[in-house]
């Protein structure tokens, strides 16, 4: 009888699983998980995996003098980077547009006047030259607003709308005697264009605007030809949804929808290579991919964003592994089409546009990993033998085929923080091993661009928590629309946020969203990565591609604990007859310590 | 375009509180209370850093209304102390969303279910808040009460507003303290806005 010890250094943990060894059986004393010391791969290791040790020593009362041998892993050798650019802009020519949308406009309908500056309406009153939209600059008080417009308008001017520059467009609406559409919070109003036809347009509460989003709408107020129609197009496009708007008819105006070149993806593969321009978007670059598989590196257009973007992943492989950038291969990408908020170019109150963007997750091969220190320095603190052994992937089936229900040929899917890796062990013990680039991180990134919290430890929580709204101190709504009564009143910061309910209670997520749109970004952004990757990763090792060919899915991975993932890759993998689930090493450690009790049961099997 | 010409209205107004009743618990859902201190706009005419009495309700007022909420106003008579004042406000709003507000300028925005002591907002630094200050922490309160989720006013801090201010606030708060009638409820009030010719 042996007293061994595996151990598994991942990206984020490092577990160790503790077991006595002989005559073929296996027999587990302890398991135990710390936090991994310094980059996977790298002598700092060696820390973590003491600690590890030791604690599993201890939880099963054995003295270290005791232990036989220390079983280390081959770690996975892909490391992956991330990089992420927009590919349109929409810009404002001429001040033609303002499209925001206020919280709190004034008044309903639409008016159509000349945009006239209100310290110029006294002036105007003797001959008034028809209908006039006023713009009020910031500085004036509301009371005065009205008063001066209810003057104006007792004496003959023809008001029709006003711009103003406060959050005062309810409170000015409320005072005039003459109600118009107000649209209030335009921040730059000083750059709106006088002495030029303008139309504003609000809508009543919980509705949006149809004139001015509706092209012909558009014709019919500034009674344009078709070959001017076909130019406004795009401005009507621009304010759909919205419940204000104001469009000012210059010369030469206009609202563009630019695609900004981000150049061009060489991606070599070992039979052809293939172009693709990076602003096609996701799915051409993913076809392009599919081309050129087995990809053997992937370069950008130099001086171009995409370029950039590589150049950045290259970059920090190289301060990671310590290998020149020449010599680091791209073996992977995948591409996400994303929509990311921006503030829209020549707009005048911070308009923002949603924009299309690519996110792009790379991953590398490489061939200097470090394990073998790690191992001599563990051996040295431990007073032990340490060796390290065994590819990952079929460490972890092994690992694996300790769960409940789950018999050979087995697949493992461990969704990790930079790359999903897939394995298959056959009835005969052969094992196939992939990986493909994007996991964990991305979904973090992709979160973080959509809800433009610039945070990542709060996108960070949205992924891995569930929401609800704070209804009042005493209750609050789930996502799914139970509510739940609390004994102790809430902590004021909650009071009426969208919050995500982590270990360490609620935590308030920093957006106008709601919760149903923040909910509508964390799955979508889950499902176009783990999705697409478990598939495509499964594709790889499954026999002649075929997925029907699978019988057994396990998920193992700090991912496979997400409360949402799992569930979505089983619903994903039903249509092709495969059983898949999260997996529950030995029955009690759940989708962790697969490759730490892989390594024990080689190492059983291996022994005489 | 020309720089604003307007009348500086702020200056020329102001105000006067009318008891019209003690203050009853409001049944409308979509009312903010606000709570005065017992010398507003009575010995005191203007904040401590001389913002008109008239203004910052003019101000708090108006943030509310721009959010289409109502507001009620009542005066407490039997303590100068902040949370005290706004817990009451609070507690007397048919939203259960209040502001309180001191004569020297301290607001705090508070809500009935919480602790006494607890707030949803404080402004602790009186020398800091001005006029648009003001019109936020009405807006705030307003979206408080028709259950949205607004961003907490930018809170101000200067470092030097202790030292350099201290003194006056302590002054201005037993001041405050002396007009205090123990026993005497909280009334509701109505304001009679003055334009004054002074100028």
């Amino acid at each position: 009888m042996e007293l061994v010890v595996g151990v598994d250094v991942g990206n984020s943990t490092t577990e160790a699983c503790l077991a006595r060894v002989g005559d073929g059986a296996v027999t587990l004393l302890a398991t135990a998980l710390t936090r991994t010391t310094g980059v996977k791969g790298t002598p700092k290791n060696a820390d973590g995996a003491v600690t590890a040790v030791r604690a599993a020593l201890e939880r099963a009362g054995v003295t270290p003098d005791a232990l036989h041998r220390v079983l280390l892993n081959e770690a996975t050798p892909v490391i992956s980077g991330l990089a992420m650019e927009t590919i349109t802009e929409t810009i404002i020519t001429e001040s033609t547009m303002i499209g925001h949308n206020p919280a709190t406009p004034g008044g309903t309908g639409i008016g159509v006047g000349v945009t006239v500056a209100i310290g110029d309406v006294g002036d105007i009153a003797d001959g008034p030259e028809g209908p006039v939209v006023v713009v009020v600059p910031p500085g004036w008080d509301f009371d005065d607003v009205a008063a001066t417009l209810n003057a104006a308008v007792d004496t003959g001017v023809d008001l029709t709308a006003a711009i103003l520059a406060g959050d005062d467009a309810v409170l000015v609406t409320n005072r005039l005697t003459r109600k118009v559409p107000v649209v209030d919070e335009v921040a730059a109003v000083e750059k709106v264009p006088l002495g030029m036809l303008s139309a504003v347009e609000v809508a009543p509460p919980g509705r949006t605007i149809r004139t001015l989003s509706n092209s012909y709408g558009l014709a019919t107020v500034f009674g344009l030809d078709p070959q001017q129609t076909r130019q406004v197009a795009p401005v009507a496009r621009a304010l759909t949804g919205n419940r204000s708007a104001v469009v000012v008819r210059t010369p030469t105006g206009d609202v563009t929808d630019r695609r900004i070149p981000v150049g061009e993806l060489t991606l070599r593969g070992e039979a052809r290579t293939v172009r693709v321009d990076v602003d096609a978007g996701a799915e051409a670059i993913m076809d392009a991919l599919a081309r050129a598989q087995p990809l053997v590196d992937a370069t950008g257009e130099p001086g171009t964003h995409v370029g950039g973007m590589l150049a950045q992943v290259r970059d920090t492989m190289t301060d990671i592994t310590g290998q020149p950038a020449s010599e680091i291969a791209i073996r992977d990408v995948l591409a996400v089409d994303t929509m990311v908020p921006a503030e829209v170019r020549g707009g005048l109150a911070g308009e923002v546009a949603l924009e299309n963007a690519v996110a792009l997750a790379a991953m590398v091969r490489t061939d200097r990993s470090r394990m073998q220190a790690v191992a001599d320095r563990v051996a040295d603190e431990l007073g032990t033998s340490a060796a390290v052994g065994g590819i990952e992937g079929a460490m972890a089936a092994l690992g694996a085929l300790t769960t409940p229900g789950v018999e050979r040929p087995v697949a493992v899917l461990d969704l990790g923080g930079g790359s999903t890796d897939a394995a298959l062990l056959d009835r005969d013990g052969a094992c196939v091993a992939m990986h493909v680039a994007g996991a964990g991180e991305l979904v973090t990134k992709l979160i973080d661009a959509e809800l433009a919290l610039d945070n990542r430890e709060t996108a960070e929580h949205v992924k891995r928590h569930p929401l609800a709204k704070v209804e009042s101190f005493y209750h609050l709504r789930h996502e799914d629309g139970t509510v739940q009564f609390v004994q102790e009143p809430l902590p004021p910061q909650v009071f009426a946020r969208v919050v995500t309910l982590g270990a360490d209670g609620p935590a308030p997520v920093p957006t106008r969203l709601n919760l149903d749109a923040i909910r509508r970004v964390r799955r979508k952004a889950k499902r176009r990565v783990f999705v697409v990757n478990a598939l495509r990763a499964l594709r790889q090792v499954a026999p002649r591609g075929d997925l029907r060919a699978l019988d057994f899915v396990v998920l193992l991975g700090g991912s496979a604990l997400d409360f949402e993932v799992p569930d979505m890759l089983a619903d994903a993998l039903a249509p092709f007859g495969v059983v898949c689930g999260t997996g529950n090493v030995h029955g009690t450690e759940g989708p962790r310590n697969a490759v730490a009790s892989g390594l024990v049961m080689a190492y059983s099997e291996a022994a005489p | 375009m020309s720089s604003p010409t307007g009348p500086t209205s702020t200056a020329e107004r102001t105000l006067r509180l009318r008891d019209i009743g003690p203050a009853r618990r409001g049944t409308r859902p979509d009312e903010v209370v606000i709570a005065l201190s017992p010398a507003f706009a009575g010995i005191f005419s203007k904040t401590i850093v001389e913002v008109p009495h008239a203004e910052v309700l003019r101000q708090l007022l108006a943030g509310i209304e721009e959010q289409g909420v109502t507001a009620r106003v009542i005066q407490v008579h039997d303590t100068a102390d902040l949370a005290a004042i706004s817990h009451l406000g609070a507690r007397l709003s048919g939203s259960g969303i209040s502001v309180g507000v001191l004569s020297r300028g301290t607001t705090m925005i508070h809500q009935r279910d919480l602790a006494r002591l607890s707030n949803l907002e404080l402004f602790p630094q009186s020398p800091l808040l001005d006029a648009p200050v003001f019109r936020q922490i009405g807006s705030n309160a307003a979206r408080y009460a028709k259950g949205e989720s607004p961003e907490p006013v930018p809170t101000r801090n200067d470092q030097m507003a202790r030292p350099r201010w201290q003194a006056k606030a302590a002054l201005l708060h037993l001041k405050e303290f002396e007009t205090i009638e123990a026993g005497r409820g909280p009334v509701e009030v109505e304001l009679d806005f003055e334009l004054s010719s002074a100028g």
